[in-house]
């Protein structure tokens, strides 16, 4: 079973955001990590991979710096990577990224295409859905178990009350949430072979991307403003004193909370 | 140019109901559609949709489509991605939202793709201007907000629950009955099973009322307090990362960057150190309570009401207290 991941470099959560106010776009010079929930679907594509045979390419579209993100992805054991990079790309939406994914996808040989649920930056959680559907195969989206058993697949999917299970043929499309599984630590020998492991970088050239749907120009969204808000200011603070129940109990009747 | 007029919400089915979100969504069309013309439609995929119909009009859509068809008994996201493709193009609506559940994404992203359309997710606005949408949405956990409209003729978006209000106005609506040829790829994942774990449980994302434990509650027997303080706020019960990884609750109970983002009226934080990745899950709740024993703990910076003591005994005394007000009421 060959595995796409797609993979994606997000803000680390903990850097400062700045906003460069003339193009809206977030300053990207800050400590860049592999988006968490990307994470557990390399992790479950290796799993995939160790049980059942055969490849897993790591896919990103971002800019040069991504590089560390599938460099990552190698480092924790996929086989080869494909970055997708060009400046015409920045300024994509989901619609645009998914595009570019599609489109780069179409090139590589992959029986199961894995995501994680959605990025912790853009957390629009969207692209899964929309690559599914440009490559016209079906969506398990939100996965908690995925099980393979020749060309099908087992899965299930998580509902506020518990779970669905499905079967579905491969190929398919898959998004996986946290608790679907542990992710490995690259080892260190990992971390080395990855500098070794095959990466290509492609444009948008080499891909023949339609220009008129890429970037910003190409975006079916417009930012129209974009703002830091205020930080949430602390309120009282109350030391309990013994009856610290009935004062915070004063308080959400006060507020009209209960 | 164009003739797309109108919003079509999308409807999500949940036990039976329609979701809060759906009718928050049908809410928030009816004002909009007020200024700037054109129907609120619904569409419902379902097995049986009569009483989902029903919902629909008692909170004032004026058209309703119906997709009926054991197809649609539990959702599958390629089969509610054709029934709605159905509904938008027998409606041509200006806007279509679904919800911010992860149904409504699904359904959202997949059709955007195949119209080629503008995609908003997470809405926390929407306003109407001058025949335009304009939407709202937080991004990186609430620390960037961010105005957006759609370019093209339609505007798929998706609207987080619990921002909007909900409110009846009885109508009568039109009722159209949509017959859906569902492609071969449609049917190809196959429901296998429906498992309830948590049968009853109030939804996390919908609560208005979210009781939350952290690793500050010492152990997963008296976890059981946070729920009993859920339970006598007819609240949802949520969990901070490090207590799921502790084997606590389930991952379905985490709220944070990498569980679930709520935006209830009240949050109470129980044992929670309030680290950025569980605020980023939590911070646009309307009002934030928490209990914490070490008085520099972060959660005091943006909680609206912080008590410093211990969480142990605070909670079973709060659930005591709420007790007692409300039987004395
Ligand atoms: C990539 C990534 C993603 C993450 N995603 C999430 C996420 O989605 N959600 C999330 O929650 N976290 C997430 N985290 C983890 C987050 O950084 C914190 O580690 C976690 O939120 C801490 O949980 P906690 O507050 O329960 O535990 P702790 O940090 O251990 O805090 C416990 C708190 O309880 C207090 N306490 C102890 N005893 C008592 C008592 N008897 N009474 C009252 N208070 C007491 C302590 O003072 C302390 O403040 C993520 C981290 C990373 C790196």
């Amino acid at each position: 079973m060959n595995i796409a991941v797609c993979v994606k470099q997000v803000i680390d959560t903990e850097a400062e955001k700045k906003l460069d106010p003339s193009s809206w776009r977030l300053d990207r010079n800050v400590n860049c990590i592999l988006n968490p929930y990307d994470e557990y679907a390399v992790e479950e594509a290796l799993r995939i991979k160790e049980a059942h045979g055969g490849q897993v390419v790591a896919v990103c579209m971002g800019p040069e710096k991504a590089t560390d993100a599938v460099r990552k992805a190698l480092a924790m054991g996929a086989d080869t990577g494909v970055l997708v990079s060009d400046e015409a790309l920045a300024g994509s939406d989901a619609q645009g990224t998914a595009y570019v994914l599609a489109e780069a996808l179409k090139g590589l040989e992959w029986d199961l295409i894995l995501f994680g649920v959605r990025s912790t930056d853009g957390e629009t959680g969207c692209v899964p859905a929309a690559v599914a559907e440009r490559l016209g195969i079906p969506l398990l989206s939100t996965l908690a178990k995925v099980e393979v058993e020749g060309s099908t697949l087992k899965v299930h999917r998580e509902t506020e009350q518990g779970y669905v299970a499905y079967e579905c043929p491969t190929p398919a499309v898959l998004s996986v949430i946290k608790g679907i599984n542990e992710p490995r630590y690259p080892s260190m020998m990992g971390i080395m072979g990855a500098k070794k492991k095959p990466l290509e970088v492609k444009d948008a050239g080499a891909l023949s991307l339609d220009k008129s749907r890429i970037g910003l120009d190409g975006a079916k969204t417009r930012v129209l403003s974009a703002r830091i808000p205020e930080p949430r200011k602390a309120g009282v603070k109350v030391e309990d004193d013994g009856s610290g129940a009935q004062k915070i109990a004063e308080f959400l009747a006060s507020e009209k909370l209960v | 140019m164009s003739n797309q007029s109108g919003i079509l919400v999308v409807a999500e089915p949940k036990d039976g109901k329609l979701a809060n979100v759906t009718l928050e969504s049908i809410t928030q069309a009816r004002a909009l559609t007020a200024a700037a013309g054109g129907p609120v439609s619904v569409v419902v995929a379902a097995a049986e949709a009569a009483p989902f119909v029903a919902a629909a009009g008692l909170f004032g859509a004026d058209r309703v489509y119906v997709v009926e068809t054991p197809e649609a008994a539990v959702f599958r996201s390629n089969v509610f991605i054709d029934a709605a493709m159905a509904a938008i193009e027998a409606a041509e609506p200006a806007m279509v939202l679904c919800s911010g559940s992860p149904d409504g994404r699904d359904v959202a992203a997949g059709c955007a793709a195949r119209l080629d359309a503008g995609l908003l997710v997470d809405l926390t606005g929407l306003e109407a201007k001058d025949g335009r949408f304009i939407a709202t949405h937080p991004c990186f956990g609430g620390t960037v907000i961010v105005e957006k409209e759609a370019t093209g003729g339609v505007a798929v978006a998706t609207v987080r629950p619990n921002v909007f209000a909900r409110e009846e106005t009885p109508k009568d609506p039109e009722v159209i009955s949509l017959e859906v040829e569902f492609g071969a790829g449609s049917l190809l994942a196959k429901v296998l099973d429906v498992v309830c774990e948590n049968v009853g449980i109030v939804s996390l994302e919908e609560a208005s009322t979210v009781v939350a434990g952290g690793r500050g509650m010492g152990s997963a027997e008296n976890f059981k307090l946070v729920q009993e303080l859920a339970d006598v706020l007819g609240a949802a019960v949520g969990a901070s990362r490090s207590i799921v990884d502790e084997g606590w609750v389930s991952h379905q109970y985490q709220v944070g960057q990498t569980g679930k983002t709520v935006s209830p009226q009240l949050y109470i934080a129980c044992g929670i150190s309030g680290a950025i990745q569980h605020a980023a899950g939590m911070q646009t709740s309307k009002c934030i309570v928490a209990i914490n024993k070490d008085p520099e703990a972060a959660i005091f910076n943006f909680a609206d009401y912080g008590m410093v003591g211990d969480a142990v005994a605070l909670v079973p005394a709060l659930t005591e207290e709420i007790r007692k007000r409300k039987s004395a009421s």
